[in-house]
């Protein structure tokens, strides 16, 4: 039986090499993004990619378009923004649009995808946080608060359907070599703490090994560095905290 | 031209194999085996991953052996024996361009474990199984044949052509050994067999998180 995969964000970054990932490997592919052209690029000379223009922050729209294509085995849901702006600088607006998209849109994937694999009672469900979400730094109030949000409903969702042979995982990587984050580090360089993002095959190859591991081993650290800053947020939270405060002061 | 790769993941295998039978098995080019060792020819196995590239996203296994230039001051070369795919779009590219002999095949891969793994199957049959250990990390460009330059020969339909081929790695880990290959049923297989390969150790294996490579147009040599 082939397999599908429905990817969102697929025009760029983390969704585009995900998509190839998986069209590489003989997977039925719906690749999804507002960007027409990008998603072109994404799915160029590739037969069995599919390219959709779908908003996800529309819950009409993503449910249309599972209608059409039908529950794929496994969602990579990349699609999301990650705007940088001090709290209390940014408008209720930006900090509505920003949870409408990363926690809305999560929501929006999930609950017109999950459904049909409970019913065929297996698949595999990737969602994109950050490591903003473990450990905050300065101006990413709504997007590690979008991305917290995202973590709290996955720890439910494992909750509710444990046993249904439903992987999820929950990706927190560390900053991300995609144009979203190049476009952020170059405008304030200080609030990345001047770290160069890393590959988005690195992040993809930390996600394909967590998905061999049991069902209810729902979050995945990529590299090293994540997994080192997670820990001393448990253990050391007060060191961490002066560490940050250094690495990403103003110049 | 040139076709360009822009991302790919790559595990490869050295072996040593006797260098009368490995000349009987690629005498059908015209080319001769180069023999580093005495009595003894290289055949390089390796299983790539193209995510992002020209010719779209696939699955790729070759079997290869190092070659004597055709012509006098040329490099050594990697004549491509056998080039399974498993997509259309690249199988007719392949062939048609630069005469790489591709077909299509189930070619499941594992790049990210620690042992990395791949196996060609046709209808469900396996042809053969490669299994590549993680080696040490290497600088970049080391453990993939060296120089970034090779000459790609092949040989379809009588015509042997010589592709210019270059390639920038990085994320490069080799040793020693390292591989275990398990031949199954298929005429390509037999030839392995033939080769000593089935259970045989490796010279070397490397892998490549990420290789960037440009194929320039091909050129026929006889």
């Amino acid at each position: 039986m082939r397999r599908t995969g429905l990817v969102t964000g697929a025009g760029s970054g983390l969704g585009a090499l995900a998509a190839q990932r998986l069209a590489a490997a003989g997977w039925d592919v719906v690749a999804v993004d507002l960007d027409e052209e990008a998603l072109a690029r994404t799915a160029l000379r590739s037969p069995n990619m599919h390219t959709r223009v779908c908003d996800i922050t529309d819950p009409k729209a993503v449910e249309a378009l599972v209608a059409e294509t039908g529950a794929p085995h496994r969602v990579v849901h990349a699609a999301g923004i990650g705007p940088m702006e001090p709290a209390l600088e940014q408008s209720l607006d930006e900090v509505e649009r920003i949870l409408r998209i990363n926690y809305l849109g999560t929501v929006h994937v999930v609950k017109a995808t999950m459904p049909g694999m409970l019913e065929r009672g297996g698949g595999e469900l990737v969602l994109f946080s950050s490591l903003a979400s473990w450990v905050c730094t300065r101006k990413t109030a709504a997007y590690a608060a979008s991305k917290a949000a995202i973590n709290a409903y996955a720890e439910v969702l494992v909750q509710e359907h444990a046993g249904s042979g439903v992987k999820i995982r929950v990706v927190c990587p560390r900053q991300v070599d995609t144009p979203g984050f190049r476009k952020a580090a170059e405008a304030d360089p200080a609030s990345t703490a001047g770290m160069k993002g890393m590959p988005p095959r690195v992040v993809l190859d930390a996600v394909d090994r967590s998905l061999a591991r049991p069902a209810d081993d729902l979050y995945v650290f990529p590299g090293a560095l994540a997994q080192i800053t997670v820990g001393l947020k448990r253990h050391a939270p007060g060191l961490l905290r002066r560490v940050l405060a250094r690495a990403t002061a103003p110049h | 031209m040139p076709v360009r790769i822009r991302d790919a993941g790559v595990a490869s295998a050295m072996f040593a194999v006797p260098a009368r039978p490995a000349q009987a098995v690629i005498g059908y080019s015209g080319l001769e085996v180069a023999t580093p060792l005495p009595g003894r020819a290289i055949c390089s196995l390796a299983f790539i991953r193209y995510a992002d590239g020209d010719l779209g996203p696939y699955h790729e296994f070759a079997v290869a052996f190092l070659v004597r230039p055709a012509a006098k001051g040329g490099r050594v070369g990697a004549f491509i024996h056998w080039l399974p795919v498993n997509q259309e779009f690249t199988l007719d590219a392949g062939r048609s361009i630069w005469g790489f002999p591709k077909e299509i095949a189930d070619i499941p891969m594992d790049l990210t474990s620690r042992i990395q793994r791949c196996a060609v199957r046709f209808g469900g049959r396996t042809a053969l199984e490669l299994a590549v250990r993680p080696g040490v990390p290497m600088p970049s460009g080391a453990g993939t044949g060296g120089a970034p330059k090779v000459d790609a020969y092949s040989c379809l339909g009588g015509v042997t052509r010589r592709t210019p081929w270059t390639m920038t790695p990085s994320g490069v880990r080799a040793r020693p050994g390292g591989a275990r290959l398990r031949l199954g049923d298929h005429p390509v297989a037999d030839e392995l067999r033939s080769l000593g390969m089935d259970g045989a150790h490796a010279l070397s294996t490397s892998t490549v998180a990420h290789l960037s490579m440009e194929f320039a147009e091909a050129e026929e040599v006889w």
